[in-house]
């Protein structure tokens, strides 16, 4: 076995601007040690093409002569497919060098930053981030015959969904915080001015941020990203439209096809649907308005099962959320919420970022189903 | 009488309660099930209820026909440490309790609740868990 851990700073921060824990359905840094570095040279013996992440297996010497099997931990299939990768990129025999992060547990899992066929030099189930094109011009936003915006798809069926948000991570407008895409706080100190917090959530909050946000219920058991969350997402977020009937469905694509109802007939919070009357659900209950161009979302009634934030805020069965959606034109969504909580805030907060239109494209298949290995 | 209905009330928890949920808002909200050792007047089992209004922590203990409502409940979220007072309408008369833990393993939906209990009647180690 050659494995090498040395510290290296260098590393890590080579990982943020590739945006490997962007892409991740949790932080890297919650499973494994971003600040080391462990080299694999060994021989694939499975592919496991499966969300929420793909996984090598590769027999690598031991010291006493014996084969040791580790798990190399990648993106998920829906981000390899994306790069042009297949499972069958790499077979049972292939003998490969695998460069990554230790396990934090001691575990032998690595995840892997570069994989390397040793007989090619090619490196291969490397991923890079790739938003859609932008358009030369603006386009302008489609609207309904009663001139109200499209939010979802266009008229023919043209399908598709709103991703690559301006930002993934919630934090309280303006506040000056400087924190990685994954959530994780770069300073602790900071933990203040992420969102106005009761002292015992600013104090769940720095525990969560201590342990590297390996206790994220989404993470540990694929529990939903309720709440703004969704819209923070690798895979987006798309609206059907209903106009017939007054709704949006929501289908999240983050969150094993889960959807949620925007009520528009009138209807309250309590009692939406008969015999599920109050249940606090983790998306909540949703009725709007539209005002002007903008859909209006009174957004109650969630549970406390789940992180609405990829940073760990925390949040009680009081919170509400008034989300606007704005389709400012045809490739822009601006999503703007305010959050009221008087369980687990001192005060309301607003916060808000931008998603891009993903045209001609379904909401891709990924699916949290368990965290092997 | 007071086993039967300890046993009742566990009864109802373990089967209303379903599996063990995942709890990520406030820590102490939930149902707690442990021991206070030594406590001859109520017995060594011991079921507690909390709630969190934004402004309190509320609750009580053994919930049932001689439950014991509390009084105050403070927790520093610093340290983690909780500090609850209950008056128990006994035989003896009304007998304050008043329990000190740590909460542990915070992170964790079946987190406990360490310390020590003392009343006029006695004293002795507390442990709960949540359910």
């Amino acid at each position: 076995m050659k494995l090498r851990i040395m510290g290296v700073a260098t590393v890590a921060l080579l990982a943020v601007f590739m945006g490997t824990s962007g892409l991740a359905h949790h932080s890297v840094a919650a499973k494994f040690d971003e600040s080391k570095s462990a080299t694999l040279n060994g021989i694939v013996t499975l592919v496991d093409w499966r969300n929420p992440h793909a996984h090598v297996y590769v027999n690598v010497r031991g010291q006493k002569g014996d084969w040791v099997n580790w798990a190399i931990e990648l993106a998920s299939p829906i981000d390899l497919e994306e790069s042009g990768w297949e499972r069958e990129s790499l077979v049972p025999g292939d003998a490969v060098t695998v460069v990554g992060y230790p396990a934090r547990n001691g575990s032998r899992q690595v995840w892997s930053n570069t994989l390397t066929m040793s007989r090619t030099g090619r490196q291969v189930y490397n991923v890079k981030p790739m938003a859609p094109p932008v358009p030369l011009a603006k386009r302008p936003t489609p609207t309904w015959p009663n001139g109200q915006p499209r939010l979802g798809s266009l008229p023919g069926g043209v399908q598709g969904y709103w991703a690559f948000p301006s930002s993934t991570v919630l934090v309280e407008k303006d506040a000056k915080v400087d924190i990685r895409p994954d959530g994780l706080l770069r300073n602790i100190a900071d933990a203040p001015k992420v969102a106005p917090m009761q002292p015992w959530a600013l104090s769940v909050y720095r525990n969560r941020q201590a342990r590297f946000l390996q206790d994220d219920p989404g993470f540990l058991n694929c529990k939903p990203p309720g709440g703004p969350r969704q819209f923070q997402q690798p895979y987006g977020v798309q609206f059907v439209e209903d106009q017939e009937r007054q709704r949006v469905f929501v289908l999240v694509g983050s969150g094993n096809r889960n959807y949620w109802i925007i009520y528009l007939d009138g209807r309250s919070h309590v009692g939406q649907v008969g015999g599920d009357d109050d249940n606090p659900l983790y998306y909540g209950r949703a009725v709007a308005k539209w005002a002007g161009n903008t859909l209006e979302v009174d957004h109650r009634g969630f549970n406390e099962d789940f992180w609405f934030t990829n940073g760990g805020v925390p949040h009680t069965d009081q919170l509400r959320l008034v989300e606007r959606f704005t389709r400012t034109d045809f490739d822009t969504l601006q999503y703007d919420v305010t959050v009221t909580d008087p369980g687990a805030f001192t005060r309301p907060w607003s916060t808000g970022w931008t998603l891009r239109w993903v045209g001609g494209a379904e909401l891709p298949a990924h699916f949290c189903q368990d965290n092997r290995p | 009488m007071r086993a039967l209905i300890f046993v009742v009330a566990l009864s109802f928890v373990a089967l209303s309660g379903a599996p063990a949920m995942a709890q990520e808002g406030h820590p102490v909200k939930g149902s707690w099930i442990g021991t206070w050792a030594n406590n001859k007047l109520l017995g060594n089992d011991v079921l507690v209820i909390m709630s969190w209004d934004g402004k309190a922590i509320t609750g009580m203990i053994n919930p049932g026909t001689d439950d014991i409502p509390f009084k105050t409940a403070t927790l520093d979220p610093d340290k983690w440490t909780i500090r609850i007072e209950a008056d128990a309408k006994t035989k003896a008369g009304v007998v304050t309790y008043v329990i000190e833990g740590k909460l542990e393993n915070l992170a964790m939906h079946n987190r406990s609740i360490v310390g020590t209990w003392k009343s006029s009647q006695g004293s002795g180690a507390f442990t709960i868990q949540r359910q």
